[in-house]
């Protein structure tokens, strides 16, 4: 039965019919993670349809056992980046790939609480400043769950790599979180 | 200061990333290492923090159905097969037309309209009536608005979260719309009276699940884009509620 195919697992024996059972769930997300790519509603809407149609193309070479969401994800962020802003973005970006970042925690921290405290526009805004390399690591895994291997088949780039921008994203999020003084915090707010 | 061995693996533990043994390990670490303890809890905090902020736009409902023309198989050029589509259309239409005089609730358009409803709930900018998590508050919200009455908990440690509820409107019938969480995903629950409202959920409802039931003169639905389990395991949780 078609419905029951679970789009977040692992997929095999498909047959095009399955392709809308498998991507329409997906839509939501991916055109979530389009708008923060590209801060751009239009350019989001573009992104979500050529992702579609591409991905529909390419369901017949979808390889058995590999992950499907990893695979649209993948197809999404690679139109991404060929589009005028992608383009525009790998030339001004320059990643810088280091080791694990140094997690420096001190034994009291008001830090938890100010970040319990942030509201959701500062930590969108705190989301908005990262690096578009760092943003989409940190969407994948906390927003969409995703494991660290799924994000690497995603963004086509080493689970060591993953791991990497992950901690420095983090790093800078909550760098950004607590140093917003604090009548910008909503208390209490959802 | 000398730092911890287990610094490093931090955001694999909250990222669930760790092996069974390692994860028992870590927590084991936890209970004795205040600066980890400490670490691991603000990174907690943290990921919650960018789930809720995340998910900031919806894709509007146009774009559904947009992508759903996009990737829907495309009619063929052959002139005789062109034909028998006619054909069947005709065919089908008849049947269609009779299932609709012979019952005025025909079922596919009573799914259909909400999943519509659910549809415009996950775009809605003010998706409920009533916000609350307290089932406490959305039950007594919808009295003298529904006809009827149900029970809306779930039991606190299940995975599903109540967020509100809204008033709707299916076969010119008042009806209730409960909105549950699961994981990312928004579930809806709809409530009417099965004399006003019925008909069967099928399985493949353009890619949503639905899953319907009737108990103690209700008829419920469930509606979602959440895995079939999800919606199987809700529906046991409220059959449960709503049992005596």
């Amino acid at each position: 039965m078609a419905a029951t195919i679970v789009a977040r697992g692992n997929v095999s024996g498909l047959e095009n019919k399955d392709f809308e059972t498998l991507a329409v769930p997906l839509l939501d997300g991916l055109y979530n993670f389009a708008r923060w790519l590209s801060g751009d509603a239009d350019e989001a809407r573009d992104l979500v349809q050529e992702t579609f149609v591409k991905s529909l193309k390419g369901f017949s070479s979808f390889r058995e056992g590999t992950n499907f969401r990893a695979w649209m994800y993948r197809i999404l962020r690679n139109t991404f980046l060929t589009s005028r802003t992608g383009l525009e973005r790998r030339n001004t970006q320059q990643e810088d790939e280091e080791g694990l970042a140094e997690i420096s925690i001190s034994q009291e921290t008001p830090e938890v609480t100010l970040i319990r405290r942030a509201n959701t526009e500062l930590v969108q805004a705190a989301i908005a400043q990262l690096a578009p390399a760092f943003r989409e690591v940190v969407l994948l895994a906390d927003l969409e769950e995703m494991k660290y291997q799924e994000i690497a088949e995603a963004l086509d780039i080493p689970i060591g790599t993953v791991m990497s921008r992950l901690a420095r994203a983090r790093k800078q999020l909550r760098e950004y979180i607590i140093a917003v003084p604090d009548q910008r915090r909503i208390v209490g707010a959802k | 200061m000398k730092s911890c061995e287990w610094q490093n693996k931090i955001g694999l533990y909250v990222d669930g990333e760790l092996e069974p043994a390692e994860e028992q390990a870590f927590a084991g670490h936890l209970q004795s290492c205040a600066e980890c303890s400490a670490a691991a809890l603000e990174q907690q905090e943290l990921k919650k923090a960018v789930r809720v902020a995340a998910k900031r736009f919806s894709a509007p409902p146009e774009l559904y159905a947009s992508v759903r023309r996009q990737i829907s198989p495309k009619e063929s050029t052959r002139p005789w097969l062109r034909w028998s589509a006619i054909m069947a259309s005709i065919a089908l239409l008849a049947v269609v037309s009779f299932a609709w005089l012979s019952r005025p609730s025909a079922p596919s358009t009573t799914v259909a309209q909400l999943i519509d409803q659910h549809v415009i709930m996950l775009a809605s900018v003010n998706p409920y009536d009533v916000i609350s998590q307290d089932p406490h508050t959305v039950k007594p919200w919808f009295q003298g608005k529904v006809p009827f009455t149900f029970n809306p908990a779930v039991p606190a440690d299940s995975r599903f979260k109540l967020l509100g509820g809204k008033l709707v409107y299916a076969q010119r019938s008042p009806g209730a719309e409960l909105v549950y969480q699961v994981r990312q995903h928004k579930i809806s629950v709809f409530i009417f009276q099965a004399r006003d409202v019925h008909g069967q959920a099928s399985d493949s409802n353009l890619a949503f699940t639905v899953n319907g039931w009737q108990q103690r003169g209700l008829q419920y639905y469930i509606v979602t884009d959440a895995a079939r389990e999800d919606a199987d395991q809700l529906r046991a949780l409220l059959e449960d509620a709503n049992r005596s």
